[in-house]
């Protein structure tokens, strides 16, 4: 895999067909894209607290700021990296190779295309004005072009196993690539116009299982996959993860209405959503569980292994998260909680706190074995831990302490402007948070790039890296 | 092998029956009927409302303000229904309140206040966060004040604000209140005599037309009720005795109850309840927002707004 080989031609250089090289350029592009996107959201962030830092320039108002930012984190970074991770997890767990490694990088190519035009056209306002759906037609028929050649890549690589089980890893992984390509084609409802609250139930269906159906489902089967290996230990149980991995598919999908719980839609859909939101409760701490009994014994690893630590890291925060999730899903917490900054933290918990800790537990995890080369620096992936996590925590306990007063305000009738000022320091905080997390994405790419990009002697080459844990 | 069959199958139909209970379903079965109270957006009121709402969801205004009010959200005006969205593509319903919810917002102020404060939000605003929208081109702001001023137009109140429970016939307290009611506030001659406490006592700050644009108005963070708005024909006797007797928390609307008789405050409330006019006046001609371009207005510290303020 470390093997070198010159590329001959301009077409070998753009669609490589090394091994290897679709899920690195994945990782690298997703790295590239996470700058862009964290970067968006921490000046969208300084800009609560300094609104008039950015006078008359519309590409970096807030509100657009925010499309990007959403759109960047989403489908840029975490989308990427996990195709990243799935083309290096599942041609090793089915102990073959990737199926076309140029369609992989074709499929790359077009990702960063449409990142590209989605940063063009988000940051001047060309939206389509669907909450997570902004992007327009023709970025929406890329991003389907994308989804629809990466399942293809890993559903052959899954037909071409040298081994007969399947993984449970790659049972979410099969899930996700049928189950997110049509949740993206309903929910971005591209071509149709429905009467307004029928938009929004499809809207928050799509909400939602952009999250329950992809980023989730995506990462708990890398945890799958890492916990084990990092640790060198057999999963706890193989009954317990199809448990939750049917739990998850049953009980996810319909929960979107949660979001809409106190405006006009109808009853049924309602109580379906709250009853779904809370059995989710069943296979979270099923997969939790087994991730913890895995951990038995061998917490102390994390003290050393920093990839490991990200991953466990992630783990501890898909308990909180999924925990806050199905309570704020009822309907009296949601009647006091719901339209405050809590349900941004909520957010960043699952989409930063989980997602991208588990992302970046992959991306520190697999590079090494990518490409054959030792990280340049353990002391920059400690900076880059700690920047993040307490950022992390900074941003998570402000804007939960915002969301109270913010609820609390709302409670006892008192007008927006006075609520606006109360919160005002936690706005400040949250934008030195900002700055903590943006700070620990430049070392790690900082890393990144002192890794692959500075010739090394072919003795520091970590040849033992290559061998396989087996699960 | 079959093992895998069958799961995969599972996949496929658990995922299905999903998507036919949650997204199809309610596609046949929920069908709103227009209300006569959502906005059609056929009638252009001053500018292009149906393109300031284009131009609202290209600028992404609700990120931070929503379009659907909650029981408890008193103070936001009548309560939406179902009927009310049906012209509202894509759905402008937001996600959370960074500012205030947008619901009845037509009305609320005068179209040049909304204009001074699109382009500079601090100026008529100070302590608001919301971005500078300098960026927009005169049409484009024209037109998306005309939208924002048709916001909650045609809606009826379906559902009233009340007050507490020891104003209302259903208590004791209540029933003695009302018992000592002398005051005909449906009268003429009270609503006269309440005008001259209305101009001793209010005047200063909801202003002599009760627009609610007092001198003391320019230096309140939170504005005075403009009490000609339609809204608040909805507001029964005993609410507004309620408003005048507690004040309002959070603003610097005074507890009356500690200044007046109650039959002073029932006098008063004969006359509030001639003012509403029977539509929205604040909405101005094109030619009355284009004199705001001049405008400079002075951004001024919070210090410098409210001067008094923890004194």
């Amino acid at each position: 895999m470390s093997a070198v080989s010159v590329p001959s031609s301009v077409f070998d250089r753009l669609l490589s067909n090394e091994e290897g090289s679709a899920s690195r350029n994945f990782f690298l592009s997703a790295l590239w894209w996470s700058l862009w996107g964290m970067g968006a959201g921490m000046l969208g962030g300084i800009e609560f607290s300094m609104p008039d830092l950015v006078h008359n320039v519309s590409q970096l108002a807030f509100p657009h700021l925010r499309m990007f930012h959403v759109n960047a984190v989403a489908i840029g970074w975490l989308s990427m990296g996990y195709v990243g991770s799935m083309f290096h997890m599942v041609p090793t767990l089915c102990k073959t190779k990737l199926w076309s490694e140029r369609l992989g990088n074709f499929t790359m190519w077009a990702w960063n295309i449409l990142m590209a035009a989605a940063m063009a056209t988000l940051l001047n306002g060309n939206t389509e004005g669907r909450e997570y759906a902004e992007l327009g037609a023709v970025i929406d028929v890329i991003v389907m072009v994308g989804l629809i050649a990466t399942a293809l890549n890993i559903y052959m690589t899954i037909l071409d196993r040298k081994v007969k089980k399947l993984y449970v890893s790659l049972w979410y992984f099969l899930g996700s690539l049928f189950w997110f390509p049509l949740v993206y084609i309903i929910g971005q409802r591209t071509f149709v116009s429905l009467p307004g609250l029928n938009d929004a139930i499809v809207g928050w269906f799509y909400g939602h299982n952009i999250l329950g159906m992809w980023f989730t489902t995506v990462g708990v089967g890398m945890m799958y996959y890492l916990l084990p290996r990092l640790t060198g230990a057999p999963l706890y149980s193989h009954g317990l993860s199809m448990l939750g991995f049917w739990g998850i598919a049953l009980f996810y999908a319909p929960t979107g209405t949660h979001h809409i719980l106190q405006s006009p839609v109808p009853e049924w859909l309602k109580a379906i959503a709250v009853i779904s939101s809370i059995f989710l409760l069943v296979p979270v701490l099923t997969v939790l569980t087994n991730f913890f009994m895995t951990m038995k014994g061998r917490w102390g690893m994390v003290v050393t292994d920093m990839p490991l630590r990200f991953a466990v890291t992630s783990s501890m925060f898909y308990l909180v998260t999924c925990v806050q999730g199905p309570f704020q899903a009822t309907r009296w917490v949601n009647w006091y909680l719901h339209f405050t900054q809590w349900v941004v933290g909520h957010a960043h918990l699952a989409l930063l706190g989980t997602f991208s800790f588990i992302l970046t537990s992959s991306f520190y995890y697999s590079m090494p074995r990518l490409t054959g080369r030792e990280w340049h620096s353990q002391g920059l992936i400690r900076a880059h831990y700690w920047l993040k996590f307490l950022g992390f925590l900074l941003m998570m306990t402000v804007l939960t302490i915002a969301g109270l007063i913010q609820a609390a305000g709302w409670q006892l009738g008192y007008p927006v402007d006075q609520w606006s000022l109360a919160i005002r320091p936690y706005y400040f905080l949250r934008a030195i948070s900002g700055v903590m997390i943006v700070t620990g994405q430049c070392l790690f790419a900082y890393n990144v790039w002192k890794t692959l990009y500075t010739p090394v002697a072919g003795a520091t080459v970590a040849a033992g890296k290559t061998k396989e844990v087996k699960v | 092998m079959y093992g895998y069959r069958l799961g995969a199958i599972g996949i496929v139909c658990t995922f299905f029956i999903i998507i036919f209970s949650t997204v199809l379903m309610p596609m046949v079965l929920f069908n709103p009927k227009p209300s006569q109270h959502g906005n059609t957006y056929e009638k252009t009121t001053l500018a292009d409302a149906p393109r300031g709402r284009q131009v609202f969801v290209r600028e992404g205004c609700f990120y931070c303000h929503t379009q659907f009010n909650r029981l408890q959200d008193r103070g936001y005006g009548p309560l939406v229904k179902a009927g009310d969205y049906v012209y509202e593509a894509p759905h402008q319903l937001g996600t959370a309140r960074t500012g205030p919810d947008l619901t009845n917002e037509g009305g609320r102020f005068p179209s040049e206040w909304q204009k001074a404060h699109l382009i500079n939000p601090r100026a008529v605003k100070p302590g608001s966060i919301m971005p500078s929208f300098a960026h927009l081109s005169n049409q484009d702001m024209n037109d998306l004040v005309a939208y924002i001023q048709s916001l909650g137009d045609n809606r009826k109140p379906s559902a009233y604000v009340e007050a507490p429970d020891e104003y209302m016939a259903t208590t004791e307290a209540g029933r003695k209140l009302i018992a000592r009611k002398t005051v005909d506030t449906n009268s003429s001659a009270a609503a006269n005599a309440g005008r001259g406490i209305y101009t001793q006592n209010c005047a200063a700050c909801h202003g002599l037309e009760a627009r609610g644009n007092g001198p003391n108005s320019i230096s309140l963070e939170k504005k005075p009720a403009n009490l000609t708005r339609p809204f608040y024909k909805q507001y029964s006797d005993e609410m507004y005795f309620y408003r005048l007797t507690e004040g309002v928390t959070g603003t610097r609307m005074p507890r009356f109850g500690e200044v007046l008789t109650e039959e002073q405050r029932w006098y008063l409330v004969a006359y509030l309840k001639t003012l509403q006019k029977d539509k929205e006046d604040t909405v101005d001609s094109l030619a009355q927002i284009d004199k705001v371009e001049d405008i400079k207005l002075p951004v001024l510290s919070h210090q410098e707004y409210e001067p008094h303020a923890g004194q």
